[in-house]
């Protein structure tokens, strides 16, 4: 590291180092800008003040601790080595002479933070437990639940908080334009692959990139090329209170924040309402992609904080529809925009194939509960003894349940006729070789892997969940309670091996499906139309 | 600009047809799709369709059998609803709208929300007779407070329900209520639908939009009518009401029905075995109780 290498893009435009870094190790390139974040987080805190901080880094499954309580005691767990030490403060401060020791903890590397997380106690190891040998009895019992609180959630309005003030004019300011985002984390998944594309949005329209994330992650994403010239800074909390509100004001009083954009991000959402009483000129806008129906997740948050808001944006008709009819918001308020340019590129009705070899069914996504791979298995395991040699399968994917689902795989007999692929495995190849895909999910927005499906002419059974039905022909969307899934998706697919007629005929349903779906309003146009509108 | 689906059921009215649709596609503000639900007619429906197949507005849905003017509005609503509509016009096939119909009440709907301050769950036009009188079935009842709106110089009135001749249905009604009950076939499938919809608020009554129902007679729903000819409508408007009146009101407001039912066949000196009949078919009003299906949301 030296002065032609910065951290990050903090080093400069929010703080300075005061001197060179004393470090007994090279930091990796991820570990550089987690570290830049966190010195741009405590810079804009403590402006006044000379902060000296002392860098760690674990070979064990431990998260970075980069701005929480934690980061002000000088002692730590005994697994962390020390990395270094480096002297930094913020740009406008003068020569001060009160130092402030702090220790930042860079966490362990990223491939030991990936798996599925129990909460502690016997109850919860019991509950996994259960899921995790009877996997379709335990979901089925959830599909249940799940059922219950959605005709609750339904029936209950949410309540609202706050109230949109009186808009101020926003005043021009000799600051660097820009916008701030929030954000879940900086990993892999499809809300992240959006947020990151707005990033992107915002950088071409010549607006700086402030982006605030509040989940606990290794952020490997964060080294990624978009992240280049935006001001990252990945909080990890507890924060105290004072910081919170002094972080956000050193924001909005270095920069000319013109509008924020809430992907994912609790945190922020929930401080919605203090900025628009301090900075009402700022616009505030939010993306939302799938409605929790347990726990409410981001809609719900959405909802509450939807009076200080100006508008929504939603991926599906079914979002659009649950803000709007069910709950109430003005249709000028929910912006309805899709992600279906996202990976896919149409360029028209792909043509199904019907080839005279067996039928290939494929699985393509993370193996996680949300997406049930267990569900996709017994599927495989009913259709082969129904139809021997007349099917194959391909699952593509990894995730926090891969040890789980390999041994159900063995269990269930299927590792000869199932080809097994992980993510390195680029998809176009298991595209070029599936008739099938199938989308097992308990809950999805719209599933980018449809898109991807229907372009590479392979037609899609997927469970009748989220926004589905807008792009699935109406026979091969499924029930999403499980023995009802199994069931239906056995027959569809026997009938695609018995009648390969009927398989055009869905083919071209789904085809027609997905152009109407691909003929609504673009994410990316709407998006840089309203950057282009805070640039201006 | 909203989008907004005309729906128009019909069954075996080919020489009345034609006309209903004319008048819909020359709407001054046209709807932006119109769909049209033919509930298997066997006379020369199919021939007028004819000449609308093919038209980038129109949508022809076929059924394979007679579901009834509550199952066709079911399924044309629904459709409507799957394509996108912001919201739903419906109608019978023997209603002619005014060329300006529509406007007038998405004018009016928009007008009496700005007053009210809250969200309507449906608007409907005047249905006129033939010869330019008010057509006795298709009055809608009013709530109490029904000049709310006129003090305040809107030509529109306050109702509870209305008939399925010339109403429009916003979209997040039918998402939040459903659909008509398709089991219900035909009479009270209208009221039903919309006094359960007025659960929201009241629906409005514009009286700049306007149709002609082109009925044979002018004569409201009177069970002093009964005869052998007609008993098969009255059968399903018994069954339904009674269903209705218990099943979502109380067994007092069925009660009500029961006497004002007995009272007309009595004054219409229906024969006995007529009112048998229909007596036996409130008896199973009360254990029908059909349960709203919801769209599926698809754009």
């Amino acid at each position: 590291m030296t002065e032609t290498s910065p951290l990050g893009t903090g080093q400069g435009l929010v703080y300075e180092l005061t001197s060179s870094p004393r470090l007994f190790h090279d930091l990796t390139p991820r570990e550089s800008r987690l570290l830049d974040g966190a010195l741009t987080f405590h810079a804009l805190t403590r402006p006044d003040e000379n902060l000296r901080v002392t860098v760690l880094r674990t070979e064990n499954a431990h998260f970075p601790a980069l701005t929480d309580q934690r980061t002000e005691r000088i002692e730590w767990a005994d697994d962390r080595t020390v990395v270094g030490s480096v002297t930094a403060r913020h740009r406008a401060a003068g020569d001060q002479s009160r130092i402030t020791d702090l220790v930042v903890d860079l966490g362990g590397p990223p491939a030991k933070l990936v798996g599925r997380t129990t909460p502690p106690g016997r109850l919860f190891a019991a509950r996994d437990r259960v899921r995790s040998e009877v996997p379709v009895a335990f979901d089925a019992l959830r599909q249940l639940r799940t059922d219950r609180l959605e005709n609750r959630r339904m029936a209950r309005p949410i309540p609202r908080v706050g109230s949109l003030h009186e808009r101020a004019p926003r005043a021009n300011r000799e600051l660097p334009k820009a916008v701030l985002f929030g954000m879940h984390w900086l990993e892999l998944g499809g809300a992240e692959k959006w947020a990151n594309q707005t990033v992107e949005l915002a950088k071409a329209a010549g607006l700086l990139p402030i982006i605030l994330t509040d989940q606990t992650s290794a952020h490997p994403d964060i080294v990624r090329d978009v992240f280049d010239g935006a001001l990252v800074i990945p909080l990890t909390h507890p924060l105290s209170n004072v910081q919170e509100s002094r972080l956000l004001a050193r924001l909005f009083s270095e920069f000319d924040i013109h509008g924020i954009h809430v992907h994912h991000c609790v945190w922020l959402y929930q401080r919605l309402p203090w900025i628009r009483t301090h900075f009402p000129w700022v616009e505030m806008v939010d993306s939302l992609h799938i409605i929790e129906w347990r726990t409410g997740g981001f809609v719900d948050v959405a909802l509450r904080m939807s009076n200080v808001m100006d508008a929504h944006h939603v991926i599906s008709p079914q979002l659009r529809d649950y803000l709007i009819d069910r709950q109430g918001l003005k249709r000028d308020k929910v912006v309805l925009a899709t992600l279906t340019d996202l990976t896919a590129s149409r360029s028209g009705a792909a043509h199904h194939r019907v080839g005279s070899g067996p039928l290939t069914v494929a699985f393509v996504g993370r193996l996680t509960q949300q997406k049930r791979p267990y569900l996709f298995l017994r599927l495989a395991a009913q259709l082969r003894r129904e139809l021997g040699d007349q099917v194959r399968f391909i699952m593509h994917g990894d995730g926090e349940l891969a040890a789980e689902t390999a041994r159900q795989r063995a269990r269930l007999g299927l590792d000869a006729v199932m080809t097994v692929r992980d993510s390195t495995v680029p998809v176009d190849r298991t595209w070029s070789e599936a008739d099938v895909l199938v989308v097992s999910s308990d809950n999805e927005g719209v599933t980018l892997t449809s898109f991807e499906a229907d372009a590479a002419g392979v037609l899609v059974v997927s469970a009748d969940v989220g926004s589905q039905a807008s792009v699935i022909a109406d026979d091969l969307l499924v029930p999403r309670a499980p023995l009802q899934f199994l069931k239906t998706a056995t027959g569809l697919i026997r009938r695609m091996v018995e009648d390969p007629a009927q398989r055009n005929t869905w083919a071209r349903q789904q085809n027609q499906k997905m152009s109407d779906f691909a003929a609504l309003p673009k994410a990316r146009e709407w998006t840089r139309r309203l950057y282009e509108g805070w640039a201006s | 600009m909203s989008n907004v689906a005309a729906v128009i059921v019909t069954y075996n009215r080919a020489d009345k047809l034609g006309k209903v649709i004319e008048n819909v596609l020359a709407q001054d503000r046209p709807a932006d799709q119109v769909v049209i639900v033919d509930n298997a007619s066997t006379d020369d429906t199919a021939r007028v369709l004819e000449q609308y197949e093919g038209r980038p507005s129109v949508e022809i849905l076929r059924l394979t059998e007679n579901t009834g003017g509550a199952g066709g509005f079911a399924t044309g609503m629904a459709r409507a609803h799957e394509r996108g509509a912001d919201f739903v016009w419906i109608m019978d096939d023997d209603c002619y709208p005014d060329s300006d119909a529509l406007r007038e009440l998405l004018d009016g709907l928009e007008a009496a929300e700005t007053r009210m301050g809250l969200r309507l769950p449906f608007a409907c036009s005047v249905v006129r007779w033939s010869n330019g009188d008010i057509c006795e079935m298709n009055n809608p009842e009013t709530t109490w407070d029904w000049g709310k709106l006129l003090v305040h110089g809107q030509q529109n009135v306050l109702v509870n329900a209305c008939s399925f001749v010339s109403v429009m249905f916003p979209r997040w009604a039918i998402t939040q209520f459903g659909l008509p009950l398709s089991e219900y076939f035909i009479w009270f499938d209208d009221q039903e639908y919309t006094r359960r919809v007025t659960a929201a608020g009241p629906g409005v009554q514009c009286l700049k939009s306007t149709v002609t129902h082109d009925l044979g007679a002018n004569r409201g729903v009177n069970f002093a009518d009964v005869n052998a000819n007609n008993l098969w409508k009255f059968t399903y408007g018994v069954r339904n009401e009674a269903s209705y009146r218990w099943h979502h009101e109380d067994p007092f407001a069925a009660a009500r029905f029961a006497q004002r039912l007995f009272t007309g066949l009595r004054a219409g000196k229906v024969p006995m075995r007529l009112r048998l009949h229909l007596a036996r078919k409130f008896v199973e009003g009360i254990r029908f109780d059909p349960q709203p299906r919801f769209p599926r949301t698809v754009l």
